[in-house]
């Protein structure tokens, strides 16, 4: 933060970027379709469960599948953007998290198949071995910076590439359902889902690891030394080498904990929503981690309040399509928006605190004049 | 024995030209990765000004012809190629001014405008041609090709010059390649190059001397831009004759590791181009042998890291020998 912001600047930020977003967003639909009004209403209403009353039945909840799919979006993208906000907070501009989230993802459900027994042991197991295997790939960019000093952008993207087509690969060649008409691996045994809490729904147990591994995240972030060292190194990097941190150390244990946090929503995907995991899971969730990240300021604890807002919004993208002409990628538009207007540092809101102070001033010195004239 | 010679040098010459073709996208995204990178605001947007360039062009040249039926046809690719650059120049003047004007951090607004054009181009797919994966339906144009002519009589030149259809080669690839010529002449030549170097180097120091820092960089940004549209033009008007959905696909980040790679100088750009350029053409002839897909899906990245790792090394060992 070069710019010192007000406070009622900083806090007007956030609504002004999620509105003028919107706005902008509205603005080019309105330019391509020819049912602007109905698209925006069901983008920003959609995701809502609907209360009907009817004399037969009485008050019945409708909808409740659309509700449900957003607080499985919030399970996914509080992992996601957790896993991108540690990175970035040393700096490194880390955007592995969709090759982390597949292999752990995998990781998990090949435990699954293969460790049998009770669901205390299956599921540890599967947890273990997501974990291990996201932080092992979060390793690998961040040992590249630190040793070769690759840039981190590119290395991730690429090692995305090659995560993506390793997970195909392993399922093509060896853990494909010969019984499935598809390509996908068998069905998880019982022991190793993580059961639904809301009929109809894939919300599971899932929801109440999110404030644990959030608090986790931000105490750890807060109050350890590796946090504080991640922070400084993000900061003040001329400083942390300055007084003898271990920089390197801290540059590799970012990325490889975003790797870690990435491999919980890769056992949500396939351990809770999906149950098996099918190859063309398609790629891309790591961006929105991205903006959840982002919208955060990469501050832990307020991740899952962003990742709540961007899930309402992804599922009403999903709702918008379906009753109207305008295709869900539209979200991506506004999304793209949230973040230029998140991380600008000189922005409207900054100026009007300021012209209403100046206003104020104003009026307040010419009333002054007022009483000193007569 | 001279035939088998011929035919392996004929052989030679067709993967040879496959190169260059799959290495002019990549090298026009690192000229203008370079440009941006030497004036220390290394543009990560590229692979959506890329994308955006893509689309525009495609979908001017085809509307071009509906609204304005009674021109020539060969001006409607021209005016694709138009609309390509200037959409490419106004993503990129988007991105430089959230960046100078609103202090935006470069590369998360870079990241935000590759979301952007990801985003944009499928939306106004679906919306202007309904359908989502590619512009397959429509016939758009495609530039012209330059065709050498009087070479009939020399198989081997004329495979060489002329590619193996012998229609010429894409008057793209002519420009790309004439383009690290310009690009390493702006730069050690000129003034503005002379600025762009400074203000990379030093921004307080450029700024003492007087040199408009801001103006130089958005000069910067918008040349990135300019190349980052001709490569991203040159996939949907050339190397292929349409528009898909994400076509460029990871080339503007190659184009990035290229500038790297070639060590921040626009002939090592060029060679770095080159080796991705082969790696892409590698990469598809080994899908001809018994080898899975996915295997040969990882290869280009996973040449890209193995050349990080050695541009790394090599700039480390530099450093401790001064």
């Amino acid at each position: 933060m070069s710019v010192a912001q007000s406070p009622l600047s900083r806090r007007l930020q956030l609504p002004f970027a999620v509105g003028s977003s919107l706005l902008i967003g509205f603005l080019i639909t309105a330019l391509v379709s020819q049912e602007p009004v109905r698209a925006y209403l069901a983008l920003i209403t959609g995701p809502l469960p609907e209360i009907r009353w009817s004399d037969s039945q009485g008050w019945q909840v409708h909808r409740l599948v659309r509700a449900g799919s957003v607080i499985e979006d919030f399970i996914t993208l509080t992992f996601l953007g957790l896993a991108v906000a540690v990175p970035f907070r040393a700096r490194q501009f880390s955007l592995g998290a969709d090759g982390q989230m597949f292999l752990s993802a995998l990781a998990a459900a090949t435990t699954s198949l293969y460790v049998g027994g009770p669901w205390f042991v299956v599921l540890p197991a599967a947890f273990g071995a997501a974990i291990f295997t996201g932080f092992a790939w979060g390793l690998i960019p961040g040992l590249l910076k630190a040793r070769y000093n690759a840039n981190e952008i590119v290395t991730t993207l690429m090692l995305n590439v090659i995560a993506v087509q390793l997970y195909r690969l392993l399922i093509v060649e060896y853990l494909r359902d010969p019984a499935a008409g598809f390509l996908v691996t068998p069905v998880l045994p019982q022991a190793a889902v993580l059961s639904a809490l809301i009929p109809n729904t894939n919300v599971s147990a899932m929801l109440f690891l999110v404030p644990v591994v959030t608090v986790f995240a931000w105490q750890a972030m807060m109050r350890t030394t590796v946090g504080y060292e991640i922070r400084t190194v993000g900061e003040a990097p001329a400083f942390a080498r300055q007084v003898g941190m271990p920089v390197t150390r801290a540059i590799v244990l970012s990325m490889a904990i975003g790797g870690a946090f990435a491999a919980l929503a890769g056992v949500h995907i396939g351990n809770a929503l999906l149950k098996r995991l099918p190859v063309d899971l398609s790629p891309g969730l790591g961006f929105d981690g991205l903006v959840v990240a982002l919208l955060a300021r990469n501050d832990p604890k307020a991740i899952p309040m962003a990742a709540l807002m961007y899930a309402y919004l992804r599922t009403g993208a999903q709702a918008m399509e379906r009753t109207s002409d305008v295709s869900r990628e539209m979200v991506m538009v506004i999304q793209a928006f949230i973040i230029l207007f998140v991380v600008s540092q000189r922005l409207l809101p900054q100026a009007l605190p300021q012209a209403w102070a100046s206003l104020r001033q104003r009026r307040f010195s010419a009333k002054r004049l007022k009483l000193e004239q007569p | 024995m001279n035939h088998d010679l011929l035919a392996i040098a004929t052989m030679g010459a067709i993967v040879l030209v496959a190169v260059l073709r799959a290495t002019t996208p990549i090298l026009f995204a690192a000229l203008g990765g370079l440009i941006a990178d030497l004036a220390g605001s290394t543009n990560v947007a590229l692979e959506g000004i890329m994308l955006i360039a893509a689309f525009a062009g495609v979908v001017a040249s085809v509307y071009a012809a509906v609204w304005w039926p009674d021109l020539a046809p060969w001006i409607y690719p021209w005016i694709g190629c138009a609309a390509g650059i200037a959409a490419a120049l106004l993503t990129t003047a988007l991105l430089a001014f959230f960046h100078l004007e609103l202090e935006a951090d470069l590369i998360v607004a870079g990241i935000a405008i590759n979301i952007l054009a990801a985003g944009l181009t499928v939306f106004l797919l679906a919306s202007l041609i309904g359908d989502k994966g590619s512009t397959a339906s429509l016939h758009s144009p495609v530039l012209p090709s330059i065709h050498v002519a009087g070479l009939a009589g020399i198989p081997l030149l004329d495979t060489l010059v002329n590619g193996e259809t012998g229609r010429g080669h894409h008057i793209l690839i002519y420009l790309a390649f004439l383009s690290v010529a310009a690009v390493s002449a702006l730069l050690c030549r000129t003034r503005h190059g002379a600025w762009i170097r400074a203000v990379g180097e030093n921004r307080q120091a450029a700024l003492s001397a007087g040199i408009p820092v801001k103006r130089v960089q958005y000069l910067a940004l918008l040349l990135s831009g300019l190349f980052a549209g001709l490569g991203g033009l040159y996939l949907s008007m050339g190397y292929l004759s349409l528009f898909q959905t994400d076509m460029t696909a990871g080339r503007g980040f190659l184009a990035l590791a290229a500038v790297f790679l070639g060590a921040r100088r626009a002939l090592g750009t060029l060679a770095a181009a080159l080796l991705f350029g082969a790696s892409a053409v590698a990469a598809t002839r080994l899908g001809g042998f018994n080898v899975p897909p996915e295997i040969v899906y990882m290869l280009p990245p996973f040449v890209t890291i193995c050349m990080l790792m050695f541009a790394g090394r090599r700039r480390a060992t530099t450093v401790l020998r001064s």
